[in-house]
Protein backbone atom coordinates (compact mmCIF):
# COMPACT_ATOMS: atom_id res chain seq x y z
CA UNK A 1 0.00 0.00 0.00
CA UNK A 2 1.33 3.32 -0.98
CA UNK A 3 0.72 6.46 0.97
CA UNK A 4 1.65 9.74 -0.64
CA UNK A 5 4.96 10.98 0.80
CA UNK A 6 3.18 13.98 2.25
CA UNK A 7 1.63 11.61 4.81
CA UNK A 8 4.96 11.64 6.61
CA UNK A 9 5.15 15.43 6.56
CA UNK A 10 4.53 16.71 10.10
CA UNK A 11 2.92 20.10 9.19
CA UNK A 12 0.14 18.21 7.45
CA UNK A 13 -1.20 17.33 10.88
CA UNK A 14 -1.44 20.92 12.04
CA UNK A 15 -4.23 23.11 10.82
CA UNK A 16 -2.60 25.73 8.64
CA UNK A 17 -3.72 29.30 9.42
CA UNK A 18 -3.33 30.53 5.84
CA UNK A 19 -6.55 29.79 3.98
CA UNK A 20 -4.92 29.02 0.63
CA UNK A 21 -2.44 26.63 2.17
CA UNK A 22 -5.16 25.12 4.33
CA UNK A 23 -7.29 24.39 1.30
CA UNK A 24 -4.29 22.65 -0.26
CA UNK A 25 -3.79 20.78 2.98
CA UNK A 26 -7.39 19.63 3.10
CA UNK A 27 -7.15 18.54 -0.53
CA UNK A 28 -4.08 16.49 0.36
CA UNK A 29 -5.97 14.82 3.18
CA UNK A 30 -8.85 14.07 0.90
CA UNK A 31 -6.45 12.53 -1.57
CA UNK A 32 -4.86 10.39 1.15
CA UNK A 33 -8.24 9.23 2.39
CA UNK A 34 -9.57 8.33 -1.04
CA UNK A 35 -6.36 6.62 -2.16
CA UNK A 36 -6.21 4.58 1.01
CA UNK A 37 -9.82 3.56 0.69
CA UNK A 38 -9.41 2.60 -2.96
CA UNK A 39 -6.23 0.60 -2.49
CA UNK A 40 -7.49 -1.30 0.53
CA UNK A 41 -11.02 -1.81 -0.62
CA UNK A 42 -12.42 0.20 2.27
CA UNK A 43 -15.71 1.97 2.23
CA UNK A 44 -16.61 3.15 5.68
CA UNK A 45 -14.95 5.58 8.00
CA UNK A 46 -16.05 6.91 11.34
CA UNK A 47 -16.01 10.47 12.59
CA UNK A 48 -12.49 10.04 13.96
CA UNK A 49 -11.05 8.92 10.64
CA UNK A 50 -10.90 5.24 11.46
CA UNK A 51 -11.66 2.91 8.60
CA UNK A 52 -13.91 -0.04 9.23
CA UNK A 53 -13.78 -3.15 7.18
CA UNK A 54 -16.73 -5.37 6.40
CA UNK A 55 -14.64 -8.29 5.33
CA UNK A 56 -12.99 -10.57 7.80
CA UNK A 57 -9.56 -9.71 6.53
CA UNK A 58 -7.67 -7.60 8.98
CA UNK A 59 -6.74 -4.05 8.31
CA UNK A 60 -3.09 -3.28 7.73
CA UNK A 61 -1.49 -2.11 11.00
CA UNK A 62 -1.25 1.55 10.09
CA UNK A 63 -5.00 1.59 9.45
CA UNK A 64 -5.96 0.04 12.77
CA UNK A 65 -6.22 3.49 14.25
CA UNK A 66 -7.37 6.75 12.76
CA UNK A 67 -5.87 7.68 9.44
CA UNK A 68 -5.33 11.15 10.87
CA UNK A 69 -2.75 9.84 13.27
CA UNK A 70 0.63 8.77 12.03
CA UNK A 71 2.52 6.84 14.65
CA UNK A 72 5.72 6.62 12.67
CA UNK A 73 6.22 10.37 12.95
CA UNK A 74 4.25 10.72 16.17
CA UNK A 75 1.69 13.18 14.81
CA UNK A 76 -2.06 13.31 15.07
CA UNK A 77 -4.43 15.84 13.55
CA UNK A 78 -6.64 17.51 16.18
CA UNK A 79 -10.27 16.32 16.26
CA UNK A 80 -11.63 19.73 15.25
CA UNK A 81 -9.43 19.78 12.17
CA UNK A 82 -10.48 16.21 11.35
CA UNK A 83 -14.08 17.35 11.54
CA UNK A 84 -13.30 20.23 9.19
CA UNK A 85 -11.69 17.90 6.67
CA UNK A 86 -14.55 15.44 6.82
CA UNK A 87 -17.20 18.13 6.47
CA UNK A 88 -15.31 19.56 3.51
CA UNK A 89 -15.39 16.12 1.91
CA UNK A 90 -19.08 15.82 2.70
CA UNK A 91 -19.86 19.05 0.86
CA UNK A 92 -17.66 17.96 -2.01
CA UNK A 93 -19.48 14.66 -2.28
CA UNK A 94 -16.51 12.38 -1.81
CA UNK A 95 -18.01 11.37 1.49
CA UNK A 96 -21.64 10.68 2.31
CA UNK A 97 -23.47 10.09 5.53
CA UNK A 98 -23.79 6.44 6.31
CA UNK A 99 -27.31 5.14 6.55
CA UNK A 100 -28.95 3.02 9.20
CA UNK A 101 -27.67 -0.09 7.46
CA UNK A 102 -24.04 0.91 7.77
CA UNK A 103 -21.88 0.54 10.82
CA UNK A 104 -19.95 3.78 10.47
CA UNK A 105 -20.77 7.42 10.20
CA UNK A 106 -19.53 8.03 6.69
CA UNK A 107 -19.18 6.21 3.41
CA UNK A 108 -16.14 6.98 1.31
CA UNK A 109 -16.82 7.62 -2.36
CA UNK A 110 -13.63 7.48 -4.34
CA UNK A 111 -15.86 7.61 -7.35
CA UNK A 112 -18.99 9.66 -7.37
CA UNK A 113 -22.38 8.01 -7.18
CA UNK A 114 -23.11 8.53 -10.85
CA UNK A 115 -19.89 6.81 -11.85
CA UNK A 116 -20.70 3.90 -9.57
CA UNK A 117 -24.17 3.63 -11.01
CA UNK A 118 -22.79 3.67 -14.54
CA UNK A 119 -20.18 1.09 -13.63
CA UNK A 120 -22.84 -1.21 -12.20
CA UNK A 121 -24.88 -0.77 -15.33
CA UNK A 122 -21.82 -1.66 -17.35
CA UNK A 123 -21.33 -4.76 -15.23
CA UNK A 124 -24.92 -5.81 -15.83
CA UNK A 125 -24.44 -5.31 -19.52
CA UNK A 126 -21.16 -7.18 -19.78
CA UNK A 127 -22.30 -10.10 -17.65
CA UNK A 128 -25.71 -10.36 -19.31
CA UNK A 129 -27.65 -9.49 -16.21
CA UNK A 130 -30.10 -7.23 -17.98
CA UNK A 131 -33.69 -8.08 -17.23
CA UNK A 132 -32.67 -10.37 -14.42
CA UNK A 133 -33.00 -10.12 -10.72
CA UNK A 134 -29.62 -9.53 -9.14
CA UNK A 135 -29.22 -9.45 -5.40
CA UNK A 136 -27.12 -6.74 -3.89
CA UNK A 137 -24.95 -9.43 -2.35
CA UNK A 138 -24.39 -10.94 -5.77
CA UNK A 139 -23.51 -7.53 -7.11
CA UNK A 140 -21.07 -6.55 -4.38
CA UNK A 141 -19.77 -9.88 -3.11
CA UNK A 142 -20.56 -12.44 -5.76
CA UNK A 143 -17.88 -14.23 -7.71
CA UNK A 144 -18.96 -12.54 -10.90
CA UNK A 145 -18.06 -9.05 -9.74
CA UNK A 146 -14.54 -9.90 -8.60
CA UNK A 147 -12.17 -7.50 -10.28
CA UNK A 148 -14.76 -4.76 -10.57
CA UNK A 149 -14.21 -1.69 -8.48
CA UNK A 150 -17.48 -2.02 -6.63
CA UNK A 151 -16.66 -5.51 -5.40
CA UNK A 152 -16.83 -5.35 -1.63
CA UNK A 153 -18.95 -2.24 -1.56
CA UNK A 154 -21.38 -2.10 1.36
CA UNK A 155 -24.83 -3.08 0.21
CA UNK A 156 -26.34 0.09 1.60
CA UNK A 157 -24.12 2.18 -0.60
CA UNK A 158 -24.76 -0.09 -3.57
CA UNK A 159 -28.50 0.39 -3.04
CA UNK A 160 -28.03 4.15 -3.02
CA UNK A 161 -26.07 4.06 -6.28
CA UNK A 162 -28.65 1.80 -7.86
CA UNK A 163 -31.40 4.20 -6.92
CA UNK A 164 -29.82 6.59 -9.39
CA UNK A 165 -30.40 3.96 -12.04
CA UNK A 166 -33.97 3.69 -10.86
CA UNK A 167 -34.32 7.42 -11.35
CA UNK A 168 -32.90 7.07 -14.82
CA UNK A 169 -35.58 4.47 -15.50
CA UNK A 170 -33.08 1.69 -16.02
CA UNK A 171 -33.68 -0.32 -12.87
CA UNK A 172 -36.13 -1.25 -10.20
CA UNK A 173 -35.43 -2.33 -6.64
CA UNK A 174 -36.82 -5.38 -4.94
CA UNK A 175 -37.42 -5.40 -1.23
CA UNK A 176 -37.41 -8.13 1.36
CA UNK A 177 -40.06 -8.68 3.98
CA UNK A 178 -38.63 -5.83 6.07
CA UNK A 179 -38.84 -3.47 3.10
CA UNK A 180 -35.11 -3.27 2.73
CA UNK A 181 -33.63 -3.11 -0.74
CA UNK A 182 -32.05 -6.46 -1.37
CA UNK A 183 -32.10 -6.92 -5.09
CA UNK A 184 -32.27 -5.00 -8.30
CA UNK A 185 -33.54 -5.63 -11.77
CA UNK A 186 -31.75 -3.68 -14.44
CA UNK A 187 -33.05 -3.46 -17.96
CA UNK B 1 -37.28 3.59 0.35
CA UNK B 2 -39.13 1.55 -2.14
CA UNK B 3 -38.84 3.84 -5.11
CA UNK B 4 -40.23 1.79 -7.87
CA UNK B 5 -39.57 2.38 -11.51
CA UNK B 6 -43.09 2.45 -12.84
CA UNK B 7 -42.07 1.08 -16.21
CA UNK B 8 -40.30 -2.01 -14.97
CA UNK B 9 -42.59 -4.70 -13.67
CA UNK B 10 -41.59 -7.35 -11.23
CA UNK B 11 -43.13 -10.63 -12.17
CA UNK B 12 -43.80 -13.72 -10.11
CA UNK B 13 -40.82 -15.37 -11.74
CA UNK B 14 -38.64 -12.52 -10.63
CA UNK B 15 -39.76 -13.06 -7.08
CA UNK B 16 -39.06 -16.76 -7.32
CA UNK B 17 -35.64 -16.08 -8.78
CA UNK B 18 -35.03 -13.61 -6.00
CA UNK B 19 -35.81 -16.24 -3.38
CA UNK B 20 -33.44 -18.67 -5.04
CA UNK B 21 -30.74 -16.10 -5.35
CA UNK B 22 -31.09 -15.19 -1.72
CA UNK B 23 -30.57 -18.78 -0.71
CA UNK B 24 -27.65 -18.92 -3.07
CA UNK B 25 -26.22 -15.79 -1.50
CA UNK B 26 -26.56 -17.19 1.99
CA UNK B 27 -24.79 -20.38 0.98
CA UNK B 28 -22.14 -18.30 -0.71
CA UNK B 29 -21.77 -16.29 2.46
CA UNK B 30 -21.60 -19.47 4.50
CA UNK B 31 -18.87 -20.98 2.34
CA UNK B 32 -16.85 -17.83 2.67
CA UNK B 33 -17.23 -17.76 6.41
CA UNK B 34 -16.38 -21.44 6.69
CA UNK B 35 -13.36 -20.98 4.46
CA UNK B 36 -12.11 -18.22 6.71
CA UNK B 37 -12.84 -20.34 9.76
CA UNK B 38 -10.93 -23.31 8.39
CA UNK B 39 -8.01 -21.08 7.50
CA UNK B 40 -7.88 -19.60 10.99
CA UNK B 41 -8.25 -22.99 12.67
CA UNK B 42 -5.48 -24.44 10.59
CA UNK B 43 -3.38 -21.46 11.53
CA UNK B 44 -4.15 -22.15 15.17
CA UNK B 45 -3.34 -25.82 14.73
CA UNK B 46 0.03 -25.02 13.24
CA UNK B 47 0.74 -22.67 16.08
CA UNK B 48 -0.12 -25.36 18.62
CA UNK B 49 2.09 -27.91 16.87
CA UNK B 50 4.90 -25.44 16.77
CA UNK B 51 4.43 -24.71 20.47
CA UNK B 52 5.09 -28.29 21.57
CA UNK B 53 6.42 -30.40 18.71
CA UNK B 54 6.91 -33.48 20.89
CA UNK B 55 3.61 -33.94 22.60
CA UNK B 56 1.10 -32.49 20.15
CA UNK B 57 -0.05 -35.91 18.94
CA UNK B 58 -1.41 -36.83 22.33
CA UNK B 59 -2.88 -33.39 22.87
CA UNK B 60 -6.65 -33.71 22.87
CA UNK B 61 -7.13 -30.10 21.94
CA UNK B 62 -5.10 -30.53 18.78
CA UNK B 63 -7.03 -33.65 17.81
CA UNK B 64 -10.31 -31.93 18.42
CA UNK B 65 -9.29 -28.95 16.34
CA UNK B 66 -8.29 -31.16 13.43
CA UNK B 67 -11.58 -33.00 13.64
CA UNK B 68 -13.39 -29.70 13.59
CA UNK B 69 -11.48 -28.67 10.50
CA UNK B 70 -12.43 -31.92 8.77
CA UNK B 71 -16.02 -31.50 9.76
CA UNK B 72 -16.09 -27.95 8.45
CA UNK B 73 -14.54 -29.11 5.23
CA UNK B 74 -17.24 -31.71 4.79
CA UNK B 75 -19.89 -29.10 5.38
CA UNK B 76 -18.17 -26.87 2.87
CA UNK B 77 -18.33 -29.63 0.29
CA UNK B 78 -22.03 -30.03 0.92
CA UNK B 79 -22.55 -26.33 0.67
CA UNK B 80 -20.70 -26.26 -2.64
CA UNK B 81 -22.92 -29.01 -3.97
CA UNK B 82 -25.99 -27.14 -2.89
CA UNK B 83 -24.66 -24.01 -4.47
CA UNK B 84 -24.18 -25.83 -7.73
CA UNK B 85 -27.71 -27.21 -7.48
CA UNK B 86 -29.13 -23.78 -6.94
CA UNK B 87 -27.12 -22.38 -9.80
CA UNK B 88 -28.35 -25.15 -12.07
CA UNK B 89 -31.89 -24.44 -11.04
CA UNK B 90 -31.46 -20.76 -11.77
CA UNK B 91 -30.03 -21.58 -15.16
CA UNK B 92 -32.98 -23.87 -15.80
CA UNK B 93 -35.46 -21.21 -14.83
CA UNK B 94 -33.73 -18.73 -17.04
CA UNK B 95 -33.85 -21.10 -19.97
CA UNK B 96 -37.48 -21.93 -19.33
CA UNK B 97 -38.28 -18.23 -19.36
CA UNK B 98 -36.60 -17.97 -22.72
CA UNK B 99 -38.62 -20.94 -23.91
CA UNK B 100 -41.80 -19.33 -22.65
CA UNK B 101 -40.92 -16.21 -24.59
CA UNK B 102 -40.34 -18.36 -27.65
CA UNK B 103 -43.74 -20.02 -27.27
CA UNK B 104 -45.37 -16.67 -26.77
CA UNK B 105 -43.76 -15.43 -29.94
CA UNK B 106 -45.00 -18.42 -31.89
CA UNK B 107 -48.50 -17.98 -30.52
CA UNK B 108 -48.56 -14.33 -31.41
CA UNK B 109 -47.35 -15.09 -34.87
CA UNK B 110 -50.00 -17.71 -35.29
CA UNK B 111 -52.68 -15.35 -34.10
CA UNK B 112 -51.64 -12.70 -36.57
CA UNK B 113 -51.45 -15.25 -39.34
CA UNK B 114 -54.99 -16.52 -38.72
CA UNK B 115 -56.22 -12.97 -38.54
CA UNK B 116 -54.60 -12.22 -41.86
CA UNK B 117 -56.02 -15.38 -43.34
CA UNK B 118 -59.48 -14.34 -42.21
CA UNK B 119 -59.15 -11.27 -44.32
CA UNK B 120 -58.81 -13.54 -47.34
CA UNK B 121 -62.19 -15.20 -46.73
CA UNK B 122 -64.17 -13.33 -49.42
CA UNK B 123 -61.35 -13.54 -51.87
CA UNK B 124 -63.60 -15.31 -54.47
CA UNK B 125 -66.13 -12.55 -54.33
CA UNK B 126 -63.46 -9.96 -54.72
CA UNK B 127 -61.94 -11.79 -57.65
CA UNK B 128 -65.38 -12.07 -59.30
CA UNK B 129 -65.96 -8.45 -58.68
CA UNK B 130 -62.66 -7.63 -60.20
CA UNK B 131 -63.43 -9.76 -63.25
CA UNK B 132 -66.78 -8.03 -63.63
CA UNK B 133 -65.18 -4.68 -63.38
CA UNK B 134 -62.63 -5.65 -65.98
CA UNK B 135 -65.42 -6.85 -68.32
CA UNK B 136 -67.24 -3.62 -67.81
CA UNK B 137 -64.09 -1.73 -68.54
CA UNK B 138 -63.68 -3.66 -71.77
CA UNK B 139 -67.23 -2.78 -72.72
CA UNK B 140 -66.54 0.85 -72.16
CA UNK B 141 -63.43 0.58 -74.23
CA UNK B 142 -65.39 -0.99 -77.05
CA UNK B 143 -68.05 1.67 -76.97
CA UNK B 144 -65.43 4.32 -77.10
CA UNK B 145 -63.72 2.49 -79.94
CA UNK B 146 -66.98 2.45 -81.94
CA UNK B 147 -67.14 6.17 -81.79
CA UNK B 148 -63.71 6.15 -83.20
CA UNK B 149 -64.92 4.01 -86.15
CA UNK B 150 -66.95 6.96 -87.48
CA UNK B 151 -63.81 8.99 -87.42
CA UNK B 152 -62.01 6.22 -89.22
CA UNK B 153 -64.58 6.11 -92.02
CA UNK B 154 -64.22 9.82 -92.34
CA UNK B 155 -60.55 9.20 -92.73
CA UNK B 156 -61.41 6.76 -95.50
CA UNK B 157 -63.42 9.40 -97.27
CA UNK B 158 -60.53 11.76 -97.06
CA UNK B 159 -58.32 9.06 -98.45
CA UNK B 160 -60.69 8.46 -101.31
CA UNK B 161 -60.86 12.12 -102.19
CA UNK B 162 -57.13 12.44 -102.07
CA UNK B 163 -56.82 9.43 -104.34
CA UNK B 164 -59.24 10.93 -106.78
CA UNK B 165 -57.27 14.14 -106.85
CA UNK B 166 -54.10 12.23 -107.36
CA UNK B 167 -55.66 10.31 -110.23
CA UNK B 168 -56.66 13.57 -111.86
CA UNK B 169 -53.19 14.96 -111.55
CA UNK B 170 -51.67 11.76 -112.81
CA UNK B 171 -54.06 11.82 -115.78
CA UNK B 172 -52.98 15.40 -116.55
CA UNK B 173 -49.39 14.44 -116.64
CA UNK B 174 -49.98 11.32 -118.74
CA UNK B 175 -47.88 11.39 -121.94
CA UNK B 176 -49.57 12.11 -125.25
CA UNK B 177 -50.76 8.95 -126.73
CA UNK B 178 -51.41 8.43 -130.46
CA UNK B 179 -55.08 9.01 -131.25
CA UNK B 180 -57.40 7.36 -133.58
CA UNK B 181 -58.57 10.70 -134.98
CA UNK B 182 -58.47 11.03 -138.68
CA UNK B 183 -58.35 7.36 -139.18
CA UNK B 184 -61.10 5.73 -141.14
CA UNK B 185 -63.53 4.27 -138.77
CA UNK B 186 -63.29 0.54 -138.70
CA UNK B 187 -66.01 -1.25 -140.41
CA UNK B 188 -68.24 -2.41 -137.72
CA UNK B 189 -71.61 -3.95 -137.89
CA UNK B 190 -74.50 -1.47 -137.68
CA UNK B 191 -75.21 -1.99 -134.07
CA UNK B 192 -71.66 -1.59 -132.97
CA UNK B 193 -71.26 1.64 -134.94
CA UNK B 194 -74.09 3.17 -133.04
CA UNK B 195 -72.47 2.22 -129.79
CA UNK B 196 -69.19 3.78 -130.79
CA UNK B 197 -70.92 7.01 -131.72
CA UNK B 198 -72.53 7.10 -128.40
CA UNK B 199 -69.29 6.56 -126.54
CA UNK B 200 -67.58 9.27 -128.64
CA UNK B 201 -70.22 11.70 -127.64
CA UNK B 202 -69.71 10.82 -123.99
CA UNK B 203 -65.99 11.36 -124.37
CA UNK B 204 -66.55 14.82 -125.70
CA UNK B 205 -68.70 15.68 -122.74
CA UNK B 206 -66.17 14.43 -120.24
CA UNK B 207 -63.35 16.17 -122.06
CA UNK B 208 -64.58 19.59 -121.09
CA UNK B 209 -63.75 19.56 -117.32
CA UNK B 210 -60.41 17.99 -118.09
CA UNK B 211 -59.29 21.11 -119.81
CA UNK B 212 -60.41 23.31 -116.96
CA UNK B 213 -58.61 21.31 -114.33
CA UNK B 214 -55.11 22.72 -114.98
CA UNK B 215 -56.53 26.20 -114.68
CA UNK B 216 -57.83 25.39 -111.27
CA UNK B 217 -54.61 23.82 -110.11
Amino acid sequence: MTVPPIYAFPPLYTRQPNAIIRNKQIDSWEDILLTTARENGLWEIDTEGKFTSQTTQELPPHLQGSIFSNESIGRTAPPLFVKEILSHMLTKGSLVQGGSDTTSAYLVLWKNMDSWASLMLEWCETTNKLGQVVTLYELTNGDESIGWDFHGMPQGLAARCLRLLVKRGRATMLQDEYDRDIAVKVI
Amino acid sequence: MGQRGSKIKITEQDKAVLQLKRSKDSIHRYTRRTNDLIASEQQELKAMIRANPQTYKSNNKVRLLLKRVHYQERLLDQASDQLINLENMLANIEFKLVEAKFLEGIQNGNKILTKLNKEFVNVDEIMEDAAEQIAYQNEIDETLAQNMVGVESYEDEIDKELEAMENELVGEMAPEMPTTEGLPAPQLPQRQQEQVAQSQQEEEVTEQPRQEAPLLA
